[in-house]
């Protein structure tokens, strides 16, 4: 039997559902406190917000010829970081990994809040916010329809069905989980978990359709996830500025995007762990398999980014030379750190297990990695820019104090979203956890007892 | 008639369930109630067919038609002029259709989905929180009268802590 399933198989329903639900209990002051730090750091970024709306995008850093700057790194930033649950949860789901069980509910919700904040940003960087409405497609006295023929209308196609498609992903996967939680509450809580879980009873009929809807959801989903990012790759690629007009983009992007988002659900996976107690849920083990699977997609990362400037390098076009070079010589700091974080720390650490294995190690990996794809984007977009074909409006960008905290904002607000779902949702998969549990028997082989696990076509 | 006995584990669960069907109730109208789904056929046979894809699949029908419309029917009808550029254009045309076509597709398969569940359910069914602890459920479907009596005497027979019935569609 695995180490999960050791702990798993001596605990009684009641005692799995107790710690499994042991995020949902009564908030201490360390959760009001962490929510009230949250808060007061998105206020600050909205009320940055404010001050850039009230006044323009003077504020900024943003200035001809770099036009798209901190704003539109966090977006893509944001977008890829979404890909966590889907080729975690929808991946792991379709090839049967069982040790995946533990860790869907913290991808999938993941996804859903890292989309939400990306979806944000491309109304932040507008000049005009108010009028963002323009994009949308209903007749109108303005004589003006969107163009389609703009990459930035297929993002917003994308990124809508992606938002909506992942918060679906998500609340089916919670649905029989919903449905234990409304058992176990008292008062208004226990008739808003009824209305969720829109009466879920677990009859076998039940379960036969939520198992192939979820089957089919999985897959559904995965394509449209590969579409978004290379939606969003296609924002630069189909561009004419130098470094950004290739056509590695779109898989890049997306090796990327399951880079930072696998690296991200590790980190959460730590801090949850620590956080609820859940050390007999997220074991060694799954640290182990997630630590090989990100192996797989740094490495992935590592001979996609050695192909795009192997290409640039041999083929020694001027101007995109000098972006190289211009980007090389002054953010040599950063690149140097980005590509220690995303490939020569990662590639080299996590082929050995006991440094898979070691959660600290791991969290060290995995957040070395986000910092380093953050810089990653922002060293696409910035010397691009800011050295294009015409020498004379070569120019500069440093992000401002309003863009900075904005960007804090970001990143608090996902966290903030992220810990009041864990206070009134299921973290781990609950029903998903025990199903292991169910299917698992000792049998006499041989001389021994052999564990059994019965699946299912 | 839904009558529903709850049991503390699988043996004495399956037990019920032979009695009954020795007792001559068709598999048909007995079902489990789990909070873990066990493999078909350890409590209960379960009808393994599914037609809600058929409803995923129209909606990816339509959203790919609403998205060409969307794309490539607008754009004819308010053409933007734009240098020498098509008005009508592949790959931003074929972008379209496809998002379009999977949220359609995965909105189906949602509404298919709950549809075939029959959820959120009309009236009241019978259900005990008990299962959420990892008891289980065994529901018999019968009309009132002496065969749901006999359903509930069969059950406590078999080591039912205890038994509830409601009126269901």
């Amino acid at each position: 039997m695995s180490e999960p399933e050791h702990a798993l198989a001596a605990k009684s329903a009641g005692q799995l559902n107790d710690e499994m639900l042991s995020s949902m209990r009564t908030p201490t002051w360390q959760w009001y406190g962490l929510a009230f730090f949250l808060g007061a750091v998105v206020a600050w970024g909205i009320s940055a917000f404010t001050y850039q709306v009230m006044t323009d995008l003077s504020v900024t850093g943003l200035d001809r010829p770099v036009m798209w700057g901190i704003y539109i790194a966090n977006f893509v930033f944001w977008v890829g970081l979404s890909h966590s649950g889907t080729m975690v949860s929808a991946i792991l789901r379709l090839s049967q990994a069982n040790w995946r069980r533990p860790i869907l509910r913290a991808a999938e919700a993941m996804t859903v809040f890292s989309i939400t904040v990306a979806g944000l940003f491309p109304v932040i960087h507008l000049g005009r916010n108010w009028v963002v409405y323009y994009f949308m497609p209903y007749p109108n006295q303005r004589g003006l329809w969107p163009n389609f023929r703009s990459p930035l209308l297929w993002d917003a196609t994308a990124i809508t069905t992606y938002i909506i498609g992942s918060s679906l992903f998500l609340y089916l996967g919670m649905l029989p989980d919903l449905a234990v939680v409304r058992d176990r509450a008292t008062g208004w809580r226990k008739k808003v978990y009824a209305i969720l879980a829109m009466g879920w009873r677990g009859t076998a009929r039940e379960w036969v359709v939520f198992r192939k809807a979820s089957t089919l959801m999985a897959a559904l989903i995965i394509p449209v996830a590969v579409s978004v990012h290379s939606i969003v790759a296609w924002d630069f690629a189909v561009t004419v500025v130098p470094g950004w007009h290739s056509t590695i983009f779109p898989p890049y992007f997306v090796i990327g995007a399951i880079t930072s988002g696998v690296a991200a659900v590790i980190t959460l996976m730590i801090i949850i762990r620590r956080v609820f107690h859940l050390e007999d849920y997220l074991t060694p083990l799954h640290f182990d398999n997630m630590g090989k699977l990100l192996l797989v997609i740094c490495l992935l990362w590592s001979y996609a980014y050695f192909v795009e400037v192997q290409t640039t390098w041999y083929a020694h076009e001027p101007i995109e030379w000098e972006v190289w070079s211009f980007m090389s010589g002054k953010y040599t700091p950063l690149l140097i750190l980005m590509l220690v974080g995303n490939s020569v720390l990662p590639v080299t650490a996590l082929c050995f297990k006991k440094i898979r294995r070691s959660v600290r190690a791991m969290l060290v990996i995995t957040v070395l990695i986000n910092i380093a794809m953050f810089i990653e984007r922002y060293l696409i977009i910035v010397p691009s820019l800011s050295h294009k074909n015409m020498p004379f409006v070569w120019g500069s960008y440093s992000p401002s104090w309003v863009e900075l905290s904005v960007t804090a904002a970001a990143f608090a607000g996902f966290t903030l979203m992220y810990t009041l779902f864990a206070k009134f949702f299921p973290m781990v998969a609950v029903t998903d956890v025990r199903e292991l549990g169910v299917r698992h028997t000792d049998i006499k082989l041989g001389r021994t007892k052999v564990h059994s696990l019965s699946e299912e076509e | 008639m839904e009558t529903l006995g709850i049991f503390k584990d699988v043996e004495t669960a399956t037990r019920a369930v032979d009695g009954l069907i020795k007792a001559g109730f068709r598999e048909e109208t007995i079902t489990s109630l789990t909070s873990a789904p066990y493999p078909d056929g350890v409590i209960v046979k379960t009808d393994q067919r599914t037609w809600f894809r058929w409803m995923s699949a129209a909606g990816g029908i339509f959203g790919a038609c609403a998205g060409f419309l969307l794309a490539a029917g607008t754009a004819y009808v308010y053409p933007v002029q734009t240098g020498d550029k098509p008005i009508i254009a592949y790959y931003p045309t074929g972008i379209i259709t496809y998002e379009l076509a999977m949220l359609f597709a995965i909105l189906g398969a949602i509404a298919g989905m709950f549809l075939e569940m029959k959820l959120p359910p009309r009236k009241e069914r019978p259900y005990d929180p008990a299962i959420a602890d990892g008891f289980i459920g065994i529901s018999v479907s019968v009309p009132p009268g002496d065969r749901r009596n006999r359903a509930e005497s069969l059950l406590k027979e078999a080591g039912a802590l205890r038994t509830t019935s409601e009126e269901t569609l």
